[in-house]
Order: structure tokens, then C-alpha cells, then sequence
């Protein structure tokens, strides 16, 4: 067939073109490869491992990576009454919901008003944001805990204080919105102004239906903070375990308890932990790029 | 609704060390517009026309002067309030809204007692539809319009709420030629059965002529005159208005006055009074010159162009500030092509004299008792009396005189023909 291919080709006069393996090619995919199982090897052994049972085999760590028997004890002991998995996935879910919306609000909000009003201190004030947002969020620690711990918001208070946390600030994260904001034409408001518009409702009835995928990007990165954060977690509901998340949890788990047995527990968790954001992402994914992309043009 | 534009200033500052001077883009612009009439601001790119709209409009604030739509000062009013209706260079349609909505949306935001029902809404919206004939597009959103077509909704947009005055921001410079030709009749039609107030920016000197009642003509922020088309044509202010009206454009020779007479180079024209002596630009409208044999200016014939309805002299000069001497005459003349020169006298009318230095035009008297059309000022008249321009009895007479009282001075004159060809 290839060759009745190349037959006809040369019939019509066309050059077929091989393409030539080239040993530059084999390196590169070998490379590749390579680099690919090292990715996915954790992801995998951690998958395999949860369907691991603690009762028949051992529960902690081995070594080796294929359980001898495929079960589901660990997932039906999550979901069963022993532990609070259940309560911590949720107050994971509610913080990051909460600081999703939040977050989204206060960058969109702040997004448009550098983007399109002009005040005093306004190049003053961004160029502030940009070097303070270089400093680690973490070296406020222990100021937040003082101050959550005066408004009562630690350790019972936990979870709002958490969503506070995340909430609080967040306008600072305005740089890829604003860049978004800035390739709207500002013709646009201008014609929308001479109509009679007022601001609210020009961004309400022009930007916002104009900005899908700046919108998708914010939540998204804003749902997935809160959802891995650990460190906040962990020092915001010290010793209360009703108000830990998964991520602080899970940890407690392996570092604190006989993590000799809780380690497929720990995996399943993981797996648990990590299907939403998964789920999200690949439905999401295309407004993502365009969300990462669209404002990375104009800063 | 009359406009009052009164001393209107706008300069935008320094910043920082790349623009170290402040620019004034609009200075001291005071105008009165009647109400009902189609305004042409016409200028060279960053002459101020776009800021002059903007700031009516009430997008740019001004830094000094104040603005009166009838009687009330809107100086300070935001533009949502002003009740004006702008139509961009651009369109800046709505994208994600379809045409009925990007119509109606100037409706959805009116409040108060003005406030619309969603059936009064719609119905305005196709009576604004009819009127620039796209009723039947409303439901295409403007990604799917042809640019023609887009202009006609952002017109309609901008009309829908019936607005104190209409401003249009070169609206026809997005679209081809032909389809200019039709848009500006249009925009005539609409004006003229609606009424509004109009205020129109171009750059495009034939749009302006064609359509305007009045005409601005301004440069670097300066109005340099106001008129109706046809004056600010036949009698320009200054050299800048002679040059960017009129299409070919004027032809531009160095001169001087002399013993009351105009030299083009060193050829005498004419004899005139009321000028000083001195170097000057001299002007010639490309209709101004008539083949002549023995006429008094004398150019190298380059070749004719036949274009149908009259013939086109290009001819070479050295005074000619240009390469080219171009002229219109009537198709009927003969002119013998084997000749290397010809000779051409000038009608007195479109002759124009201009300072070297300020280009303000000097105005004279034929010696023959003929005039020119009577100078208009800048800061011009609103009541409309025209003053009358030369009638051809006149025109003819002139000539004539001219040419009659140079016989004695100059043998290289023929002996006046009154039967000129100045149709």
C-alpha cells in the first residue's frame, strides 16, 4: 500500500517527503520519557497503594508498589464514623468555595478600577503591590495569629478565620486581570458612558460578560489556594481537630499517629483530595489557558 | 439646540522628561452653533478636532472655557448626563449584544420619569432602525455586520434616545471609497429629517464641503476660519486654509508686489491697489487659469491630462513652490501641445496673496475699479447673512479692465479680447 502510495505520487509529479528518524529525535523522546516517570511515578504508587487493604496486608509502607490484594478498606474506613475525614473534607470544601467567590469579587473589582480609572498614587500604589507581593506570605504568621486570636477566629473559630485569611488581601493578586481588563477597548466604556451607563452598570453589562475566561482563572486559582494550603492550617486551628482541613489531617496522620498503619489511609485521602481539582481542571482547562494567556500580553 | 462653545481650552501637562512641554491640543476655541445645522471640523491629523469633540461631548474636562447647550452650562456635567449621542471612528458597538440591544441599551438607562417601558424600548429602537435602514439586522451581533452596515448601527444607537446634538467622530474613515459616498448622503438625510444638531470631525476636505452647512477649519488647536463651504473656498483666511481646501490643490508661487503690481517670479499679473510692496506667496486656484496667447504668465508646458469633463495643464514654473503647475480649463480649449510654453492669465477671483511669513492673506482692489469678495473675520457672524460673491457680468468686467489697462504698460499684453473663455 505504501507503495501503491508512492507510486501514484510520483505519477503526479509530487515529491513525497520521508521523514528521516534522526538520532536527535531518539534522544529527545528517551529524554522524555524518562522525565515522564519520574513525574508519574508518585501519583501512581500513591493510587495503588490506597487500594492496598490495612486489615489483610500491612497498612504503613512497603516496598513494593502492586498491592498483593485489590480492596477498598481504605476508602470505607474514611467514609466510616472512625474518623472525622468527612467533617475535614468539608470544611475544606466551605473555605475554598468562600475564598473562591471572595477572592474573584475583590481582584475583579480592583482589576477594573486600575485598569481603567486614573486617580493620584495610582502608579504609586501598584508598583507597592508588585514588591510586597515578592515577600513569602507566611512572614505574617504570627501577626495573624494575634490578631485572628483577638477576633476570636482561631482554633473553634477556625474556619472563618481561614476564609478571612484568604479573602483579606487577595486584591493584591490584580496583575493578570488588570493586563485582561486593559485589551478591552476603552472605547468601549466610553460609548457605554455617552449611553447613559453608570460605572457599576458598565462593568456589570460590559466587562464582565467580556471576561469568561479572566473570570474562570481567578476562581480557579482562588479555590485551589485554600484547598492545598496547609501552612495557615495548620497554626490557625492548632489542637482543634473539628476545624482542621484535609491537608493538615492527613498530615497529622502520618507524622503524628502510628504511621505504620495509617499510610494507605493516608493515600486513599490523598486520591479523595486531589478528584475535584482534577475533575475541574480538565472541564476548565481551555479558559484556563486563555485566562493565564489573555493577560500576560499588556502588563 | 445651539451650541456655545466659549473660549474653550485644553492642554494636557508635561510628563515627565519625554514630553517636557505641556501641549495645548484646543486653544481659545469660541463658536456659536445654531441649532439644526451640520457642523464640519475640519483639520490635519492632531489639530484638535477629535479633543474639540471629546470635550463637547463631556469625556475630556476642559482646562478653561465653558460649554452651553442651549441655555444651560454643562461645563462640569458628566457625559452620561449631557444627553449628547456620539458616533466613534471606530463604532465601539457592544460585541457581545446583538444589534436590537446595542440599540436599546441607551434606552435601558434612562431613569426617572424618563424611564421606558420594555415595549415603548423596542419600538423606538426599529423606528432608529428604519431610519438608517438596517431594520433588518437586529438580531446579528456586530461580529457578523459588514462595516457599512456597523456604522448605520452605531448611528442609530447614537440617535435612538433623540439627543441634544449629535457628534460624529470621522465616521466615514473605516470604509471605502464608494460606500463613503453613500454614508455621507445618509448621514445628510438623517440630519436634515431629524433636525439634531450636528457636530462632524474629518480630515477629509471633500466630506466637509459636501455636506456641512459651516465649516471649522483648524490647525495645532487654532481655528484658522469659519464659514460656509463655498466662502471659506473662494475667500480663505490664510495660506493653510487655501491649501487643504480644494482638490487639485492650489497652486503655491513665490512673489511679490511691486509698483501696485503682482509679480509671479518676474512676470507681472496684474495690476492691483492695497497692497505695500513687498515679497509675498502668491495662490492660484487651479480653475483661476485661462490659456491665453501672450498672456502674462509664462510656464513650461509639461502635458495635457484629459479628464472627460474639463483638461488638466501640467506645466512647470519656476516660481512654483511645487514641481508641477496644474490647472483646469474647459475641455473645448485648444491647446497646441508642439509649443514648449504657454501662457496663462489668471482670473482675479482666484488669485489669492498671502504674508511670507505669518500666511495671512492680504486682500487688494483691482486697479480697474473691480473688487474682491470682502474678507470674512475668524470670530464670524452667526445670523448667516452672506456676503454676495462676484457675479460673472462682474467677473467678466474685471478681466477685461485688467487686461485693458495693462495694454498701455506692457506691449507684451495682446490687445483684451472680451470674449475670454472664463465660462
Amino acid at each position: 500500500m505504501a507503495n501503491k502510495a508512492k507510486q501514484s505520487a510520483k505519477a503526479a509529479g509530487i515529491e513525497m517527503n520521508k521523514t528521516r528518524v534522526k538520532p536527535g529525535h531518539v534522544a529527545a523522546y528517551i529524554v522524555l520519557i524518562l522525565i515522564s516517570i519520574v513525574w508519574l511515578l508518585p501519583f501512581v504508587g500513591i493510587v495503588l497503594q490506597s487500594f492496598r487493604s490495612f486489615t489483610l496486608e500491612y497498612g504503613g509502607m512497603v516496598d513494593y508498589l502492586l498491592p498483593k490484594t485489590f480492596s477498598l478498606d481504605s476508602y470505607t474506613w474514611l467514609f466510616s464514623g472512625e474518623s472525622q475525614f468527612l467533617k475535614w473534607y468539608s470544611n475544606t470544601v466551605i473555605i475554598a468555595f468562600f475564598v473562591a467567590i471572595g477572592q474573584t469579587c475583590m481582584v475583579l473589582m480592583v482589576s477594573y478600577a486600575l485598569s481603567r480609572m486614573r486617580f493620584k498614587g495610582r502608579t504609586l500604589w501598584m508598583r507597592i503591590c508588585l514588591v510586597l507581593g515578592m515577600f513569602p506570605g507566611f512572614l505574617t504568621m504570627i501577626c495573624l495569629y494575634f490578631l485572628l486570636k483577638q477576633f476570636g477566629l482561631t482554633q473553634a473559630g477556625a474556619i472563618p478565620g481561614l476564609i478571612l485569611v484568604g479573602v483579606a488581601s487577595s486584591g493584591m493578586g490584580y496583575y493578570v486581570c488588570k493586563g485582561f481588563f486593559d485589551t478591552i477597548p476603552k472605547s468601549l466604556d466610553e460609548a457605554a458612558r455617552i449611553d447613559g451607563a453608570s460605572r457599576a452598570r458598565i462593568f456589570f453589562t460590559m466587562i464582565i460578560p467580556l471576561s469568561k475566561p479572566m473570570i474562570i482563572y481567578t476562581a480557579l486559582t482562588a479555590f485551589m489556594a485554600p484547598w492545598n494550603d496547609y501552612i495557615f492550617a495548620s497554626y490557625i486551628a492548632f489542637g482543634y481537630s473539628d476545624s482542621y482541613n484535609v491537608a493538615v489531617a492527613l498530615y497529622r496522620w502520618v507524622n503524628t499517629n502510628d504511621y505504620q498503619g495509617y499510610f494507605t489511609r493516608f493515600c486513599a485521602g490523598g486520591v479523595l483530595i486531589a478528584i475535584p481539582v482534577t475533575i475541574l481542571f480538565l472541564c476548565l482547562q481551555k479558559y484556563y489557558v486563555e485566562g493565564v494567556t489573555g493577560g500576560a500580553v499588556k502588563g | 439646540m445651539k451650541i456655545v462653545l466659549q473660549d474653550l481650552t485644553k492642554t494636557f501637562p508635561a510628563r515627565g522628561k519625554k514630553n517636557a512641554g505641556e501641549v495645548t491640543a484646543v486653544d481659545h476655541f469660541t463658536f456659536e452653533i445654531p441649532d439644526g445645522e451640520l457642523i464640519g471640523l475640519l483639520g490635519p491629523s492632531g489639530c484638535g478636532k477629535s479633543t474639540t469633540l471629546n470635550l463637547i461631548s463631556g469625556l475630556l474636562k476642559p482646562t478653561g472655557g465653558k460649554i452651553f447647550f442651549g441655555g444651560d452650562d454643562v461645563t462640569d456635567l458628566a457625559p452620561e448626563n449631557r444627553g449628547v449621542g456620539l458616533v466613534f471612528q471606530n463604532y465601539a458597538l457592544y460585541p457581545h449584544l446583538t444589534v436590537k440591544k446595542n440599540i436599546t441599551f441607551p434606552l435601558e438607562n434612562l431613569k426617572g420619569d424618563q424611564k421606558l417601558t420594555k415595549a415603548q424600548m423596542e419600538e423606538k429602537a426599529l423606528e432608529a432602525a428604519k431610519l438608517v435602514q438596517i431594520e433588518n439586522l437586529m438580531d446579528r451581533k456586530p461580529g457578523e455586520l459588514s462595516g457599512g452596515q456597523q456604522q448605520r448601527v452605531a448611528i442609530a444607537r447614537a440617535l435612538v434616545k433623540m439627543p441634544r446634538v449629535l457628534l460624529l467622530d470621522e465616521p466615514l474613515s473605516n470604509l471605502d471609497a464608494r460606500l463613503r459616498l453613500q454614508t455621507r448622503e445618509e448621514i445628510r438625510r438623517i440630519q436634515r429629517q431629524t433636525g439634531i444638531t450636528t457636530v462632524f470631525v474629518t480630515h477629509d476636505q471633500d466630506e466637509a464641503m459636501s455636506i456641512c452647512d459651516r465649516i471649522v477649519v483648524m490647525r495645532d488647536g487654532h481655528v484658522q476660519q469659519i464659514g460656509r463651504p463655498q466662502e471659506v473656498y473662494d475667500d480663505p483666511a490664510n495660506l493653510f486654509v487655501a491649501k487643504f481646501l480644494g482638490t487639485p490643490p492650489i497652486n503655491v508661487f513665490q512673489g511679490k508686489v511691486s509698483h501696485s503690481r503682482i509679480y509671479i517670479g518676474d512676470e507681472a499679473i496684474m495690476e492691483i491697489e492695497g497692497v505695500d510692496d513687498q515679497d509675498l506667496t502668491v495662490a492660484v486656484r487651479p480653475e483661476g487659469f485661462v490659456v491665453q496667447d501672450n498672456g502674462p504668465l509664462t510656464c513650461r508646458l509639461d502635458r495635457l491630462e484629459v479628464m472627460g469633463r474639463d483638461l488638466s495643464v501640467i506645466s512647470e514654473n519656476p516660481a512654483c513652490e511645487a514641481a508641477k503647475v496644474r490647472s483646469i480649463i474647459p475641455a473645448e480649449t485648444v491647446v497646441d501641445t508642439r509649443q514648449q510654453e504657454v501662457h496663462f492669465t489668471i482670473k482675479p477671483n482666484k488669485i489669492f496673496l498671502f504674508n511670507k511669513e505669518s500666511g495671512k492673506r492680504l486682500p487688494f482692489t483691482l486697479v480697474a475699479g473691480g473688487r474682491q469678495p470682502q474678507m470674512f473675520s475668524i470670530k464670524d457672524d452667526v445670523d448667516g447673512s452672506t456676503k454676495t460673491a462676484v457675479s460673472d457680468e462682474e467677473l467678466r468686467e474685471m478681466v477685461a479692465a485688467s487686461l485693458r489697462v495693462g495694454e498701455t504698460a506692457k506691449p507684451a499684453r495682446s490687445a483684451g479680447k472680451k470674449e475670454d473663455d472664463n465660462a
